[in-house]
């Protein structure tokens, strides 16, 4: 018994040591619930650039973990946090948070959204504006120059069709070396949403045989070795950053946001070999340049009492200030203009080569997932069939019949 | 005790009856008290949760629909039109079902047999310490961790791959891309990790087998076998009730082993109640839908339990 | 002794036959320890390896590099110790709650006559069969209204007053036979002074057991701390492990490192109530 007191009384001292720390004086504080705060390179830039020319404000990130962002901010939301400003990681979220009622409308009349160049749309419900974005990320293709040099091939261009790609990839592929010449994330993403490029498909679109050609592509790039195979890649767990930074990848489409983790490799050292992006390839008959991708915004929070600074915070975010704080850090802000593409190019570390400027504009940039209706439900349907066919246990042609059938049967 | 003195106690028992159950009521309060504020409640809210429909937001956007939710996950309307074997085959509820019974029906059985083996050899055997924290070590460990390594030796030419070919078996796909394979997986890690936690429990209960019993028994020449069988197993059973209703409810609940390594992959060979669930309330963010499928999962686990629970009265002296 | 000499006579005395059957059963053993450890292997190799070094394939099990420095670096990059602070106040708050209230409660279930046991009883059971992701929303709104959320004390009352204990317990208790309480009763011991000085006693092994548990479980309890709590100083290690993945990339070697520190407290808790599996409790009382 007394063992038992003692031992409570000492885990009562313990919770008072974690007493609320003191609140600074004198500034205002704006809570911003995010992801990876902690370490993301373009937040910690956001923030220092923020305070820097808003003195007395300062910024506070909530951190939660990736990986179970929506959910966790979705619980707080619903229970009522009052947290100022919440960052959108998907577009759903957005969509969600908006028919919840958590969301604030934003007065944008006065609100300068050119350099958005449209996809400011996909946060507005009923041409009602509920978040602004502040970075656009879109698909590139990374090469790894030093295997190219080192082979004697020609260097991948800003411009080439899908087939072209395929030939270069086989061609780098060298099975003694352990040189694969392509690497698949496993993601639907990296495998067939080339098919959206021509900004008439879309995933939600109900018919997916545009898929087929891209299936095609990279089974036979995958029976010919020349990249690692699904089941593999599934079961060990490799990360894509993991693959490419091992050198032993000649080539991989992925998103932009890559850059500034190689740069960041480039610095600690875990990666030390050449590298530069290109355009990622496009189909015959879709111009140069097209390609697909995601946004990240930040919204207002509906129950927030200090919605005045917020919206001070969140039009700085995306517009051509923030823009360039984002784009500091090798991250692709929102914001299109001569003045970010400039700052783009003039981080450190980023590959100096012509086609790597080049790839910096693409373009048409069509949404990974459009906003539509039942999208959440399209998606589970896909992502099923995609990892049926990316298995082998069906062939493409039957798995795009299922996405077929099964996504027409959630619209009867 | 004869017969007129049973029938004395059982009248002093009568008079007491009040003041025994407010003794035992005394007995319940500071665990039930907690558990009802904190646990039942928001129990009770996820059942009344399923007769409604409500996609977050305040609690003004709650809709009553009465069974509409019930209606959707077991797809009547498709049922009436094709018939059960698309409920089975093609609808989220069916599918999940099957899987879930399927993966319940092979590992109790079998985590059962290895955590009694294992308690077994190891209640007196020598270098029994190390051996008990080997064997509990699995469900200690961070779940990541283990499925991560897990999901990476089931790789095609991976070990045990390799252990499979070399015992003559013409095997080598990588589990967790395989239809079949991939919820062998999820039994394999899930067996491998339980078994020391009921192991555990096994021993303990070992611990109250009376010594003069199996002394008795083996001074009447009952073999080992059977000493095990007609006294050690019979003084068991409590501890056997308890493994398998939790295993039973455990096996129904399972979700972080299937989240990790296959995400309810390939396609739906491994979506079980609670991915379906979690994807309902998460992800779609259909909350009346999710409370449903719980209410079925519920249902069924409660079946279980009864039949395990009224065969348990039966048999026990108490 | 007598007794023993006495079944080696009776017994059909085979001692080959039980060398090789013992020998067999060691080797079973080794073998399925060997099984059981490979993974921890693997694990010890991943948290010496660089992140990129961890999947490569093929496998490499002895590092080419021993990377010490691995386990210096999670104590720096994420505020570990705070995690293991406060994963250790919950896990030792919720035992001790856990194990008072659920032996409590289940001498009135086991032992104990009143009405409405068996439907309670099947009522308590019934909400460890609801899985948590149905009511957590419910949950989290009504402790949020309690004043609750990002506070350590709401993972301790989540998990103080949990069904399993006192299922764990009443079985336990059903092995111990009632005519010791019976016997008791007559001798006129109120019924908490059973509880305390024969039902305690009689069981330490399933309180071990129960303690073993309970404290693993709050251990390694992710879902409930990821909701529960959101300022970097009120996390736990699982929670805190999660830093290690981020949205584009993973520090797989980190992860295993930390998760390896983290197995060392349960350990150590398990080692030390062994013991109570080892003393074989004469439960007969019966003889005097």
């Amino acid at each position: 018994m007394k063992k038992m007191l003692s031992v409570l009384l000492a885990a009562m001292m313990m919770v008072s040591l974690l007493a609320v720390p003191a609140l600074a004086e004198g500034d205002q504080v704006l809570t911003v619930v995010t992801w990876d705060a902690t370490t993301t390179p373009y937040l910690i830039a956001q923030q220092e650039a923020f305070e820097a020319s808003h003195p007395g404000v300062k910024l506070e990130f909530v951190d939660v973990a990736s990986q179970d962002y929506a959910v966790k901010a979705t619980t707080m939301l619903e229970g009522g946090d009052t947290s100022d400003v919440y960052m959108i990681k998907e577009i759903d979220n957005l969509i969600n948070w908006q028919a919840q009622g958590f969301a604030a409308p934003l007065d944008t009349a006065d609100y300068d959204m050119s350099g958005f160049k449209g996809t400011e749309v996909n946060y507005a419900v009923d041409g009602v504006q509920y978040a602004i974005p502040f970075r656009s990320d879109f698909w590139v293709l990374f090469y790894n120059k030093d295997l190219f040099d080192a082979a004697g091939v020609e260097l991948p261009t800003n411009d080439m069709t899908w087939d072209q790609y395929a030939e270069l990839a086989k061609k780098m592929t060298d099975k003694e070396k352990g040189i694969y010449g392509t690497h698949y994330h496993t993601w639907l993403s990296a495998v067939v949403n080339w098919a959206v490029c021509d900004g008439v498909n879309t995933l939600a679109d109900k018919n997916y045989d545009d898929l087929l050609p891209f299936y095609k592509l990279y089974q036979d790039l995958e029976d010919n070795g020349v990249c690692m195979s699904y089941a593999d890649l599934k079961a060990s767990g490799l990360h894509y950053s993991a693959a490419f930074a091992n050198g032993n990848v000649a080539m991989m489409p992925m998103g932009y946001w890559y850059v500034s983790t190689l740069i960041g490799y480039n610095k600690d050292g875990t990666c030390n070999f050449n590298w530069g992006i290109t355009a990622v390839p496009h189909a015959e008959g879709v111009a140069a340049g097209s390609s697909f991708g995601n946004l990240t915004g930040a919204m207002i929070n509906a129950k927030s009492e200090k919605k005045d600074l917020a919206w001070e915070f969140v039009s700085w975010l995306g517009g051509p200030e923030g823009a360039k704080a984002t784009a500091s850090t090798g991250a692709r802000p929102a914001w299109v203009s001569e003045d970010v593409a400039a700052v783009m190019s003039s981080v450190e570390g980023f590959p100096a080569d012509e086609t790597s400027k080049g790839a910096l504009l693409p373009s048409a940039v069509a949404m990974e997932w459009p906003v539509a209706e039942k999208v959440a439900d399209i998606k589970t349907v896909v992502n099923e069939e995609h990892t049926m066919i990316m298995a082998r246990e069906i062939t493409p042609e039957e798995g795009i019949e299922e996405m077929n059938e099964r996504v027409a049967e959630l619209f009867e | 005790m004869s017969q007129a003195e049973a029938r004395k106690v059982r009248y002093k028992m009568g008079k007491l009856e009040r003041k025994n159950t407010l003794v035992a009521y005394s007995f319940l309060a500071p665990n039930f008290i907690g558990f009802a504020v904190f646990t039942l409640v928001p129990v009770i809210c996820a059942i009344l949760l399923s007769l409604f429909e409500w996609n977050g937001g305040d609690i003004s956007k709650l809709k009553f629909v009465g069974l509409d939710n019930y209606a959707t996950i077991f797809a009547t309307k498709k049922v009436a039109e094709k018939g059960i074997a698309y409920f089975f085959n093609r609808a989220d509820l069916g599918i999940a079902l099957k899987n879930t019974v399927y993966y319940t029906v092979v590992t109790v059985p079998l985590t059962i047999v290895c955590a009694l083996a294992l308690a077994l050899l190891l209640n007196k055997i020598r270098g029994a310490v190390f051996f008990r924290t080997v064997f509990f070590f699995p469900y200690v460990s961070s779940m990541v961790a283990i499925c991560v390594c897990w999901s990476f030796m089931l790789m095609k030419d991976g070990p045990i791959n390799q252990i499979i070919m070399a015992l003559g078996i013409d095997f080598n796909k990588g589990w967790t891309a395989d239809s079949t394979m991939a919820i062998w997986s999820i039994i394999l890690v899930s067996v491998w990790r339980n078994m020391g936690y009921y192991m555990v429990l096994y021993l303990a209960a070992l611990q109250g087998v009376p010594r003069e019993l199996m002394e008795a028994a083996t001074v009447d020449g009952a073999s080992k076998w059977q000493q095990f069988l007609h006294v050690t197993l019979p003084q068991l059973k409590p501890t056997t009730f308890f493994v398998s209703v939790m295993m039973v409810i455990s096996c129904f609940k399972i979700y972080d082993v299937v989240a990790i390594m296959t995400d309810g992959g390939p396609g739906r060979a491994t979506k079980m109640l609670v991915t379906y669930i979690y994807d309902e309330a998460f992800v779609k963010v259909r909350y009346g839908q999710a409370s449903a499928i719980s209410m079925v999962l519920l249902v069924i686990v409660l079946a279980v339990t009864i039949i395990q629970f009224s065969s348990e009265k039966k048999f026990s002296n108490d | 002794m007598e007794t023993a000499v006495h079944s080696r006579e009776i017994r059909k005395d085979n001692p080959t036959l039980r060398r090789i059957l013992r020998t067999i059963v060691w080797v079973l053993l080794i073998a399925l320890a060997v099984f059981t450890l490979i993974p921890f292997v693997w694990m010890i190799s991943s948290s010496l390896k660089l992140d990129r070094e961890v999947f490569a394939f093929p496998m490499r099990w002895i590092p080419e590099t021993f990377h010490w420095e691995n386990y210096s670096l999670i104590w720096q990059k994420v505020p570990l110790i705070t995690y293991f602070k406060n994963t250790a106040f919950i896990a030792i708050v919720v035992t001790i709650l856990q194990t008072l209230t659920s032996s409590f409660a289940a001498y009135a279930f086991a032992k104990l006559n009143f009405r409405g046991r068996d439907a309670l009883f099947l009522c308590y059971i019934g909400t460890i069969a609801v899985p948590w992701q149905a009511y957590m929303l419910p949950q989290f709104i009504m402790m949020r209204s309690m004043g609750l959320y990002d506070t350590l004390w709401a993972m301790v009352v989540l998990q103080a007053f949990s069904a399993f204990g006192v299922f764990l317990m009443r079985q336990f208790y059903r092995s111990i036979p009632t005519e010791l309480c019976e016997a008791a009763r007559l001798d006129g011991l109120s019924e908490y002074g059973i509880w305390a000085r024969i039902m305690l006693p009689l069981s330490k092994a399933a309180i071990a057991t129960l303690v073993i548990f309970t404290f693993v479980n709050t251990w390694n309890d992710y879902m409930g701390p990821m909701i529960y709590l959101t300022r970097d100083i009120n996390k736990t290690v699982q929670v805190g492990l999660r830093r290690f993945i981020q949205e584009n990339s993973s520090d797989y070697h980190l992860i295993m490192a930390a998760s390896l520190c983290s197995l060392v407290p349960v350990s150590v808790v398990f080692l030390c109530l062994q013991r109570y599996f080892i003393e074989g409790i004469a439960t007969s009382g019966l003889k005097g």
